[in-house]
């Protein structure tokens, strides 16, 4: 069950656009109540090599008015009082603006907090003021280095077709998939997939639906973490007209609509104790009642559940029955991360790049070396998913045939930090790496202050006072 | 992470009484609450709405004194009016007591306590209406009327502006009649009727101009615009918002500015002008982002930069858009605006032929019930709700909503509204 993958031909071998451009184009915009006079005048007496056009507006709904006009490479911004919420506002306006210019902010002593905050954005750099020419000039730079990319070949995928879907991917990981997969399609048995979100859950259900017995029957996905508690057993049992308030119909439920194929459960753990007992009910009895009806009715479904808790886990803290899981579990799949699948990324990009440029009507058939490059070292917290909604993104701003680092999301961008500029080779100060590491614990807690002094092991007020130090 | 897991807020909201003095808390307890970043890729993310997010305890116990901080200087501005007012009494400064009422009122308004403003101003009504000088009467009658229309009470809403409109001609207050016009025709407008709407507003625009009052004027403009767009003469529509641009433009009115070019995007929208739309609506924003924080006009430019997208078949954009509005209004404590950022999501959903979409509609529904206590935010959920049961084929539940989105219509005597949903419900006869 590989999917083929071989080089396309004819791809373009050099970006077309930004990189042929000899002229950089730069909109200067003043803070509240400043003036860009001295931000100009700096810019022509220390970067202006004659290939600047330069031009000023005097605020942002201004320079917003200009964006929309035109095309522009740069924006360099003065932030206000309030760098933090100015800055959201730039990144903000600039998302939607024409060929995705991107920002230097220029700040009054810039935080460390928003120095991180505006990497994360993607904006380009964080000068403070007054200016000083070798920052303003390496970040000029920069800017131009962005700007020449060299195009890629994609390879050309075959994947499996699972309806809408595909499975894609040559890594090991993903072979021991496949053969599992074979090997368990063929039975009738209950299966159990298991992976981190966006591994592709549901794809490898639908393709065990395809290639199993259940094939000729219907194919019935249910979220469980999705719908609200209260509305989850009428879901899947179905209820009779009048039997709550809302039931304005009788409902057939999704255990019937999938009578005689296959009923998928994605993310099981989500469902509360009652509603798992019920669920072992209709698994050992194959029969099911609707919420508010009297009648036992008979179910011919296959079962395929999902989830990305590690369900042992549940077991122990008393969140999962332990009968249902071993119901559930005849057959266990794991799927692997994205980071675990290698190369695969690139298959799988090759791919989302094709589907998506044929939905939308693009001609785009490469990538640049700088985007693939972004890719691979980004940290795929959703794995694929995460990668087709990039792509597809990507794609639908992408305006010829090579996908470039400046049509990948602000997040993506950001992650190219000035460390390669910085004239100690890229070394950190000490207070400099305390503040991204407390910044990288801060994301993983969701911002649990409790939590991240835990896993630094200081005490909160420290960790209180450090936040507050680095502006974080 | 460490730690145990954060509680849901449906479950969190459940464990917490209607009373009254916990609206703060809850307050708190939503805008503090937020999706775990696994939540956001796995396969339920899509779905997510405010009761699947989830919040931390000890956070809660921790942001506690800014929630008492902000009770406290709420109650310390109320008191100081109301002391303002007791010092005016002893002073005998009845107009100065109605001021100092009409202030409380305000800071109730702000906060979104508009049954506890309305008190504060029938007080001041009861001063005002001793007075010889009719124009602070004039005055209060116009905060009542506003009262009015924010809860949906249309007749008493006109009644306080006519009445406000007959002092204010008898004491020749040309200012207080331009107000009043101006909330006649916000009235008319808000029930549909366009004829009124329009002689309103032109009555407030030609006193308006005689008083040398540009800023009404540009409002009374842009009302005009609006109106115009409805009645969808939309080459009158682009001439008064041009106009009120202008003048809004030349006083430097930020907020102003932000409203007049959201009204600019609608016009944009309906003119088929996706483009320009767009800039209209993302101009809008940066002038916002100058104004006085609103977020309740950041908001509305969102939706409507959103519904665009929606429109134009840009989904991706406009789900995006979509979960920065639903953070502006759970951050900015505006969860009274949810039920109409997760009809959208639903409507999206229904675009992509998702079954699943229904949860929004869903929770939607219970925002408006629970939190929002409007009717005709029920009412719109319920005719989304129908379209998108309609779409997917389930005919029997789509009638259903329909029926229950035209009864809601009915009772608040709203004509234009349950007439779409009559339309949408013969066309599901057909």
């Amino acid at each position: 069950m590989t999917p083929a993958a071989h080089m396309e031909p004819s791809v373009p071998s050099a970006v077309p656009g930004k990189g042929a451009l000899a002229l950089l184009r730069i909109l200067v915009v003043a803070g509240e109540g400043g003036s860009a006079g001295s931000l100009l005048q700096n810019l022509r007496q220390w970067a202006d090599d004659g290939r600047l056009e330069i031009d000023t507006a005097p605020d942002l709904p201004r320079a917003v008015r200009q964006l929309a006009g035109q095309r522009w490479d740069l924006v360099l911004a003065v932030l206000g009082e309030h760098p933090d919420d100015d800055l959201s506002w730039w990144v903000d306006t600039l998302r939607g603006a024409t060929g995705s210019p991107r920002l230097i902010a220029v700040a009054q002593a810039p935080s460390m907090g928003l120095v991180l905050r505006a990497e994360k954005s993607g904006v380009l750099d964080v000068l403070s003021l007054p200016l000083r020419r070798d920052e303003l000039v390496r970040a000029l730079e920069r800017l131009r280095s962005v700007a020449s990319e060299t195009a890629v070949p994609l390879p050309f995928v075959e994947p499996h077709a699972v309806g809408p879907y595909a499975l894609v991917g040559q890594s090991p990981a993903m072979l021991d998939v496949y053969k599992l997969l074979a090997r368990v399609a063929g039975s009738a048995a209950t299966v159990l997939v298991q992976g981190e979100s966006g591994t592709g859950k549901e794809v490898v259900a639908r393709a065990i639906h395809i290639n199993g017995p259940h094939t000729a029957g219907a194919f019935v996905a249910v979220n469980c973490a999705a719908i609200p508690e209260n509305l989850l057993e009428s879901e899947l049992f179905g209820h009779e007209k009048g039997a709550f308030t809302g039931a304005v119909t009788r409902k057939i439920g999704r255990f019937e609509q999938a009578g005689g194929g296959t009923l998928f459960l994605d993310e099981i753990a989500d469902m509360s104790l009652a509603l798992q007992a019920k669920i072992l009910r209709a698994v050992q009895e194959r029969e099911i009642e609707r919420v508010g009806g009297g009648e036992t009715i008979p179910i011919d479904v296959r079962l395929i559940a999902a989830t990305n808790r590690d369900l042992k886990d549940a077991i122990k803290q008393g969140r999962f029955r332990e009968d249902l899981y071993y119901r559930l579990a005849v057959v266990t799949i794991r799927l692997p991360t994205l980071v675990e699948r290698g190369d695969d990324l690139v298959l799988l990009t090759a791919y989302f790049v094709r589907q998506f440029a044929e939905r939308y009507g693009k001609k785009t058939r490469a990538i640049s070396d700088r985007a693939l490059e972004l890719l691979r070292a980004h940290a795929w917290v959703g794995n694929v998913r995460e990668l087709r909604n990039v792509i597809e993104r990507a794609v639908i701003v992408a305006t010829d045939e090579t996908l470039r680092a400046e049509h990948l999301p602000d997040e993506l961008r950001g992650e190219e930090t000035t460390l390669a500029d910085r004239p100690q080779g890229g070394l950190l100060t000490l207070a400099e790496a305390e503040a991204r590491h407390i910044a990288k614990v801060l994301a993983h807690t969701n911002g649990q202050i409790g939590a991240a002094a835990e896993i630094l092991r200081i005490h909160r007020n420290t960790l209180t006072r450090k936040m507050k130090e680095y502006g974080l | 992470m460490t730690g145990p897991p954060p509680v849901r807020v449906e479950k969190a909201l459940a464990l917490m009484p209607e009373l009254e003095a916990l609206a703060p808390l809850r307050a708190l307890l939503v805008s503090i609450a937020r999706p775990d970043e696994a939540t956001l890729w796995s396969s339920s993310g899509p779905y997510l709405t405010l009761g699947k997010r989830g919040v931390h305890p000890d956070e809660l116990r921790r942001r506690m004194p800014q929630a008492f901080h902000r009770i406290t200087e709420h109650l310390q501005a109320l008191f100081k009016a109301y002391v303002e007012a007791l010092e005016c009494q002893q002073r005998a400064d009845a107009p100065g007591v109605v001021a100092a009422l009409l202030r409380a009122g305000r800071l109730e308004e702000d906060v979104g306590r508009e049954p506890q403003a309305r008190t504060w101003y029938e007080v001041a009504l009861r001063v005002a209406e001793a007075l010889q000088d009719r124009r602070p009467e004039v005055e209060v009658l116009r905060a009542l009327g506003y009262i009015g229309l924010a809860l949906g009470e249309y007749a008493a809403g006109a009644r306080q502006f006519q009445r406000s409109l007959a002092l204010a001609e008898a004491e020749f207050d040309q200012a207080g009649a331009t107000a009043a016009s101006e909330g006649l025709g916000d009235v008319a407008l808000a029930q549909g009727q366009w004829g009124g709407a329009q002689a309103w507003y032109s009555r407030g625009l030609r006193l308006a101009e005689a008083a040398g009052d540009g800023p009404r004027a540009g409002r009374l403009e842009r009302q005009l615009g609006v109106l115009a767009r409805k009645q969808r003469d939309l080459g009158a529509a682009g001439d008064y918002l041009r106009r009120a641009r202008e003048r809004f433009e030349a006083a430097g009115l930020a907020d102003e500015m932000a409203s007049v070019l959201n009204e600019q995007g609608l016009l944009d929208a309906q003119l088929g002008r996706h483009t320009a739309a767009s800039a209209a609506y993302r101009e809008a924003l940066a002038w916002a982002q100058r104004a006085p924080r609103d977020g309740r006009l950041e908001l509305s430019i969102r939706l409507n930069l959103a519904e665009l997208d929606l429109e134009a078949g840009r989904l991706l954009e406009a789900e995006a858009e979509l979960r920065r509005a639903e953070q502006v209004a759970i951050g900015g404590h505006l969860i009274r605006r949810l039920a109409q950022i997760y009809t959208l999501m639903g409507r999206l959903r229904g675009a992509q032929g998702d079954e699943t979409g229904f949860v929004f509609f869903e929770q939607a529904i219970e925002l408006a019930k629970a939190v929002e206590h409007s009717v005709a935010t029920e009412a719109q959920v319920y005719h989304a709700y129908g379209v998108f049961r309609s779409r997917l084929g389930q005919q029997d539940e789509a009638r259903a909503y329909l029926e229950r989105a035209r009864e809601l219509f009915d009772s608040l005597g709203e004509a234009v509204e349950r007439d779409r949903v009559e339309a949408e419900l013969r066309a599901l006869s057909a």
